[in-house]
C-alpha cells in the first residue's frame, strides 16, 4: 500500500503543523487520501499535553515569550515537551486497525524507528519500561506523544539531531524530573550527521517497520492535487 | 475479547446500554485493550447536549489520547465521577464499573440503528 510522505525544508509554526494535521486527519477519515506522513521542523515551541500540567514549566510563560518561544496546549498524550529547529518531527496520519493492529503496536513501531535511526549513526538507544520514547546513555533522544481520532493517528515523534538543548532547560521534559535530554550532536560532536541524513534514515526505517511504500514529496510540484490543496499555506515551507 | 451481548455498539468502539429512559455509554473491551493502561479521562458536563458523532470525551493511556464520540444524540444526565481518581477501572471492567456517562436520548429509537453485538464483533480486526 502506498503512503504519502511530505518532507518540509523550512520550519513550520506549531499552529501550522496542527492545522495541517487536522485537515489531513479529516481527509484520511473520509478516505480522500491514503496514510500520510509529515517530516518537518518546528519553530521554537513548548507544548503541554492533553492534561496541560504546566507545573513542569521551569519558567513563566512571559519569559518564554521574551525568549521567542511559543507556548501551546496540544491534544496529544503525554506531558510537556520542546520543539525547535534541529529536531526532526514525524507526524504520521495513519489509520490503525489494519497493518498496525493497535495503539501498543503503533507506539512500539515509533520507538523502533527512533532506536534504529540512532543506531544508524552509531548511537545505541533503548526503550525504558513505562516511559515512552528512545533513550541513549546520555539522555532521552526521541519523545513520543500521539492522539487518535476515530483510530486515525496525529502528532507522533520528535527526534533530536542538532537542536540547541538549552531550550529544554525551560521545562521538565515529559514530566520526568532529573532525566537529561540528548541529541545526536551532543553525543557525537561535530561529526554528527545532518538533519537531512537523519530524516532520510528515519523515513527508510518508517517504511520498513510500518511496511509502507512511501511516495516522497519534497517540492511543491510533486504533490498530488488533493494533497497540495490540503497542504495549503504550508506549501511555502517545502 | 469480551463483548457484552446486552449492549449496542458503534464502529468507533463505544457501547450503549438502555436503562429505563436513559442510556449508559462506555468503551468496549476491545477499545480499552487497544489503548492499554488508561491514566486520564476527560468527561463531558452534565447538561451538555450532544449530536451523534460529537466528540464528547477523551481517554488517555500511556501516551495516546483517544477521542470518544457520542453514539446518539441526547443530553448528558450523569458522569462517572469515580474515573477522576480511578481511570484504570475502564481497563478492569469496561462494561460495568468503567462506564463513562449517562444520557437522555433525543430519540430512543436511535439506539436500534447502532450495531448489535454480533455485527460489532464481525467488524473487529481478526487476529
Amino acid at each position: 500500500m502506498s503512503t504519502w510522505c511530505i518532507h518540509f525544508s523550512k520550519p513550520l509554526s506549531y499552529a501550522q503543523g496542527v492545522s495541517l494535521q487536522e485537515r489531513l486527519v479529516s481527509a484520511r477519515t473520509s478516505g480522500a487520501i491514503p496514510d500520510t506522513v509529515l517530516f518537518l521542523e518546528h519553530e521554537p515551541v513548548v507544548t503541554l499535553g492533553r492534561r496541560g500540567r504546566d507545573n513542569f514549566l521551569n519558567v513563566t510563560p512571559e519569559y518564554l515569550k521574551e525568549e521567542g518561544i511559543e507556548l501551546h496546549q496540544s491534544s496529544r498524550g503525554g506531558d510537556v515537551t520542546y520543539h525547535a529547529p534541529g529536531q526532526i518531527v514525524m507526524y504520521p496520519i495513519m489509520k490503525l486497525g489494519t497493518q498496525e493492529a493497535d495503539a501498543h503496536g503503533y507506539l512500539w513501531n515509533l520507538e523502533e524507528i527512533a532506536i534504529r535511526t540512532a543506531g544508524d549513526f552509531g548511537v545505541s538507544a533503548v526503550r525504558r519500561e513505562g516511559m515512552n520514547g528512545a533513550w541513549a546513555e546520555h539522555g532521552k533522544i526521541a519523545a513520543i506523544g500521539f492522539h487518535l481520532k476515530r483510530w486515525i493517528t496525529m502528532h507522533g515523534m520528535s527526534f533530536n539531531v542538532n537542536i540547541d538543548l538549552a531550550g529544554f532547560a525551560n521545562i521538565v521534559p515529559c514530566g520526568l524530573v532529573g532525566e537529561p535530554v540528548a541529541s545526536l550532536e551532543s553525543i557525537l560532536g561535530d561529526d554528527g550527521p545532518s538533519l537531512e541524513e537523519v530524516r532520510d534514515a528515519m523515513s527508510r526505517h518508517f517504511s520498513e517497520i510500518c511496511q509502507r511504500e512511501p511516495q516522497i514529496f519534497a517540492t511543491r510540484g510533486e504533490l498530488p492535487a488533493t494533497l497540495a490543496d490540503l497542504t495549503g499555506e504550508c506549501l511555502a515551507y517545502l | 475479547m469480551q463483548i457484552d451481548k446486552s449492549c449496542r455498539y458503534t464502529s468507533t468502539h463505544e457501547w450503549v446500554r438502555v436503562e429505563g429512559d436513559e442510556v449508559v455509554v462506555g468503551i468496549s473491551d476491545f477499545a480499552q485493550n487497544q489503548l492499554s493502561d488508561i491514566t486520564y479521562v476527560e468527561l463531558p458536563s452534565v447538561g451538555d447536549t450532544l449530536s451523534a458523532q460529537d466528540e464528547v470525551a477523551v481517554v488517555e493511556s500511556v501516551k495516546a489520547a483517544s477521542d470518544i464520540y457520542a453514539p446518539i444524540g441526547g443530553t448528558v444526565t450523569e458522569i462517572n465521577d469515580r474515573l477522576a481518581d480511578e481511570p484504570e477501572i475502564i481497563n478492569s471492567d469496561p462494561y460495568e464499573e468503567g462506564w463513562l456517562f449517562r444520557m437522555k436520548p433525543i430519540d430512543e429509537s436511535d439506539v436500534e440503528d447502532l450495531l448489535d453485538a454480533s455485527q460489532y464483533e464481525s467488524q473487529l480486526p481478526s487476529e
